[in-house]
């Protein structure tokens, strides 16, 4: 079959013209540490929602909190930055902002109403010089308390601890039935979690928030907060020989087979149980502390914009801050993620249990407390979890933890 | 004599680039960079030693120190121990040396992230080798050293070992396989035992890849990270701490640019003040006579 | 033709024990890979980890390869192997060719000021190599290699002259001198020396230095990160990603798996180099 010549010169033509006609995708490339399955299919929803809305996502997952932001900043201080890199809503980009090495997205924030549905503790992480630099992606817990119920029945506990008191009670009586009371992994983060758990629901929120948000010597030294450490090494008491430098995800696994009872880990847990087929309120509980006015301790993952001048760069960086901030990418991304969103005007009917008793928490604003690495620098924190992973695994002196807690925290 | 050094000194030239830009700028901005109050990048300011108090007064960096002390001597003596006894026995015409050889040789190859785990569940008291054991019917064995704090550099010192005595075993074979047949048959002949051969001559003959091993074990020692990492995570609680780690904290995790610089410096320094008397007497050794 | 005198029947019987004992500790962590590998991850949860597995599959090695997340992809580690290569390959040469050129120089002809030279480069070896990325990061960008191919060999080969100066140029210090006198009495210059003498008679200290270069590279994962650049990384950091996680789940069958993957070539060049550990290399080259 013979085409005419002029047609198909107009065919080509006519083809040709069509890329220029349609919109090219807003590359962004995302340096994160979503690197494990579930984590994986939470990224996804975000790579999906941003490409349904003209974007493409070029993916740069590197394991590890630590090693990311530190690849990230390597790039930056090359000339070679990302799009976009994630940390958490801590202090950890503060030096970068000094530094004026990223980006603001002032006109996102203002445009979708940032401070109409953002969380306090939030916006103080993310809002520095009146300017927000960066996107809030998700909101986690990291003091859950979680309980085998398997083990709770062996030990003959008929309910769920409700003050800390109680807490200390159901300790005892799994002891006694021979199960691991307190399923711990003595990692030094994880000792952290512990402490913070301790002091916020123990302590109580006045006190939390004068040791981290204050720093203040005094309170440090007193009655009070030496009572704390004391229930925090009480704790100890309760683990087992083998606790010492053992992953997260295997003392999950003691309360999935139920030889422990009790961990206190973040809401990520939810991923463990959920892979052995365990369900939230029929294998295990969930509690985010003690009682109806509980403090909700939260953290969460932003993604911050390295400083460029590219348009597209730019046009590319505030769609991303846009997208997942929406309400529809916020459910998608937590439900895989183990996490609560942002914002509590939305739908979390399909979340499960923990989760929604998270989201409630949160609509609570007196119950909002922001977790320590929000208010001190990320080497206080680490000072901090020196002087606390020794009193966890050696005998000292209670005073002393106390003083050394106080030059820790200082500078 | 000109000549001669001209012609070496061409073939030099990329490792001096190398080591002027590469190593010594880099030490000299370290420096630099520890006396300031650096923290996520470089910051130019200027506060003396204020770095290196804080790190004396440091108690983990103290415990880091005198952890590689103990490790060093333990990890070098046993790996060149075993390295070498491996090798003198491999030596004997073993049928099956190449399956032995990379037995000891594989741990090496491996990314010690992963083994170094499971090295944590082998010796960890509730998953390990005590339960085995125990259930096996040995009720009253005990092998905990990993969760205690006093005892558990050993249990790096025992996997350091694992992982590097394969390599210490193929230098001295190389070594051993570079030496004359003549010496074997002079020392038959004249009706020394084998082993006194070994002792008295080709321990002396191995003298430059026994320094090529130390220097190589010590490097090690001085950088030892990943073990430390992967068995035990510094702990319990910081008790296996180990100055590299200390530094990687700071550096990464603690965004405290200066004081892991600091620690980097007092490391080169406490090398160097080991070092340089051993240098110096060899060099003075070599002038006098010899090679 | 028999060498040494004939060991006794006990000594044979003492070596092959001590031999013995000696692999059992050495292949007792891989005996936990493997099962772990092989097993579902039920099973390992209830932490047994001597025990064999009672019903071995392969999902696990198959998941690793091709399946495993690594970020937003779930491909395994199969996507970083040809860029471990093109790292290796130029890393592993040329840091040994120059190795052997250093070493050959600092030993034999002794130039003045050689001595400073390597005590500095031996100094340099003892510092770690985390503190000198930030450097390293600052100065390939300004001369415009940074995240690049080139970008991380030059890193690679920072790193490697060291040890590798340090292997050859003691290797080269234990062989005869009279060789040295003898090839300059022929009349021979430093590169025909070098080239016809000297490179012959390397062999074991060539394939020595070619195990730890090839390990060394094979297996490095934070220079290759933030170096290599995004379209070159290395099959260390899927192998990473798909191991560490900081809050994920953690399928250690699939851990195992993967590692034992990655660490396949090393140990593929430890099998292969075993012909050349012969005897009589150096020997050979007196007479």
């Amino acid at each position: 079959m013979k085409f005419p010549r002029h047609a198909l010169a107009a065919a080509v033509l006519a083809s040709a013209a069509l890329p220029a006609l349609s919109q090219a995708p807003l590359k962004a490339e995302v340096i994160h540490w979503w690197t494990s399955g579930g984590e994986s299919a939470a990224a996804k929803t975000l790579a999906e929602a941003y490409k349904a809305q003209g974007g493409l996502w070029v993916d740069t997952a590197v394991a590890l909190g630590e090693q990311a932001r530190s690849v990230a900043i390597n790039r930056i201080a090359g000339g070679n930055p990302p799009t976009a890199a994630q940390f958490n809503t801590t202090q950890q980009f503060r030096d970068i902002v000094d530094q004026g090495l990223l980006n603001n997205v002032d006109a996102v924030a203002q445009r979708d109403g940032w401070d109409k549905f953002l969380p306090e503790t939030v916006l103080q992480a993310i809002k520095v010089n009146g300017h927000y630099y960066a996107a809030p992606v998700n909101i986690h817990n990291m003091t859950w308390f979680w309980f085998s119920k398997a083990a709770f029945k062996k030990a003959g506990i008929a309910e769920e601890p409700k003050t800390f008191d109680e807490l200390f009670a159901a300790l005892d009586k799994l002891k006694a039935a021979g199960l691991v009371p307190l399923a711990h992994g003595g990692q030094p983060w994880q000792d952290g979690i512990v402490f913070t758990a301790t002091l916020a629901h123990f302590g109580g929120r006045e006190l939390y928030l004068k040791v981290f948000k204050d720093r203040d010597p005094k309170a440090i030294m007193g009655e009070d907060f030496k009572k704390v450490l004391l229930a925090y090494k009480r704790l100890q008491s309760y683990t087992d020989k083998g606790s010492p430098g053992r992953n997260w995800n295997d003392a999950t696994a003691m309360l999935i087979s139920g030889r422990g009872g009790v961990q206190i880990m973040g809401d990520w847990a939810k991923g463990e149980f959920a892979q052995a087929k365990q369900e939230a309120g029929k294998d295990y509980g969930c509690a985010p502390g003690f009682g109806p006015k509980a403090p909700y301790i939260i953290q969460g993952d932003v993604m911050v914009f390295p400083k460029t001048s590219k348009p597209d760069q730019i046009k590319a960086q505030q769609l991303l801050a846009s997208v997942i901030t929406q309400p529809a990418t916020q459910v998608a991304f937590s439900m895989k993620k183990g996490s609560i969103p942002i914002r509590t005007d939305v739908d979390v009917s399909k979340m499960d249990l923990c989760a929604q008793m998270g989201v409630a928490a949160m609509k609570d604003k007196s119950r909002q407390l922001g977790n320590g690495e929000i208010y001190i620098t990320p080497d206080q924190n680490g000072a901090l979890q020196d002087v606390l992973t020794s009193y966890w695994n050696r005998n000292i002196a209670v005073e002393k933890v106390q003083k050394d807690i106080v030059s820790a925290l200082r500078n | 004599m000109k000549r001669r050094s001209l012609a070496a000194w061409g073939a030099l030239l990329p490792l001096a680039v190398i080591v002027l830009i590469g190593y010594v700028g880099t030490v000299l901005w370290t420096v630099r960079t520890s006396l300031s109050t650096s923290r996520t990048f470089p910051k130019d300011d200027f506060v003396g030693l204020q770095q290196f108090e804080r790190l004396l007064d440091n108690e983990r960096w103290q415990l880091a120190i005198h952890n590689l002390a103990v490790y060093g001597v333990l990890y070098i003596v046993a790996a060149m121990l075993l390295g070498f006894l491996l090798a003198v026995f491999i030596d004997q015409k073993v049928r099956g040396e190449g399956v032995l050889r990379t037995a000891f040789l594989y741990p090496y190859a491996m990314s010690f992230v992963a083994t170094g785990l499971v090295w944590q569940w082998v010796l960890n008291p509730d998953s390990g080798l005590q339960n085995a054991m125990q259930q096996l019917g040995w009720k009253d064995f005990s092998f905990d050293w990993i969760v205690d704090q006093d005892m558990v550099i050993y249990t790096v010192v025992i996997a350091g070992t694992w992982q590097g005595a394969g390599l210490v075993m193929a230098l001295m074979l190389a070594g051993l396989r570079g030496i004359d047949e003549e010496i074997w048959k002079a020392a038959r002949l004249d009706g020394i035992p084998t082993w006194r051969v070994y002792l008295s001559i080709v321990l002396p003959m191995l003298g430059p890849t026994l320094a090529t091993v130390f220097t190589l074990l010590a490097v090690g020692v001085v950088k030892v990270f990943d073990t430390v990492v992967a068995m035990t995570q510094g702990g319990p609680g910081t008790a296996s701490d180990v100055p590299a780690k200390f530094i990687m904290d700071h550096l990464f995790g603690r965004a405290n640019l200066a004081l892991a610089s600091a620690g980097a410096v007092m490391l080169l320094l406490t090398v160097l003040a080991l070092v340089a008397p051993l240098a110096y007497a060899r060099s003075r050794q070599k002038a006098q006579g010899g090679h | 033709m028999s060498k040494r005198k004939s060991t006794s029947l006990w000594a044979r019987v003492g070596i092959y024990a001590f031999l013995l004992f000696a692999a059992a500790f050495f292949l007792l962590p891989l005996y936990v890979m493997l099962t772990t590998s092989f097993k579902s991850m039920d099973e390992i949860r209830l932490g047994q980890i001597f025990a064999l597995p009672s019903a071995p599959s392969l999902d696990a090695w198959r998941a690793a390869w091709s399946e495993a997340c690594t970020g937003v992809s779930c491909e395994g580690v199969r996507g970083g192997f040809w860029n471990s290569v093109a790292i290796a390959v130029p890393s592993v040469v040329l840091p040994i060719l120059l190795g052997a050129i250093n070493g050959y120089a600092l030993s034999w002809w002794k130039p003045k000021g050689g001595q400073w030279l390597f005590g500095l480069l031996m100094m340099g070896a003892f510092i770690p190599i985390q503190v000198m990325i930030y450097p390293l990061v600052k100065l390939e960008a300004a001369i415009g290699i940074y995240s690049s191919l080139p970008g991380i060999v030059v890193v690679h080969l920072v790193f490697a002259m060291p040890i590798m100066t340090l292997l050859f140029r003691n290797y080269y210090a234990s062989l005869p001198s009279e060789l040295f006198k003898a090839a300059r009495v022929d009349g021979g210059g430093f590169w025909r020396i070098f080239v016809q003498l000297v490179l012959p008679m390397s062999t074991p200290m060539l394939i020595v230095a070619a195990i730890m270069q090839i390990t060394g590279v094979w297996n490095d994962y934070i220079l290759g990160l933030t170096f290599a650049g995004r379209e070159h990384q290395p099959m260390t950091v899927q192998l990473n990603n798909v191991i560490n996680t900081t809050t994920g789940e953690r399928l250690y069958n699939l851990n195992m798996a993967a590692t034992i993957l990655t660490s396949a070539v090393p140990l593929l060049v430890y099998l292969i180099s075993g012909r050349w550990f012969v005897r009589g290399i150096a020997a050979g080259a007196v007479k």
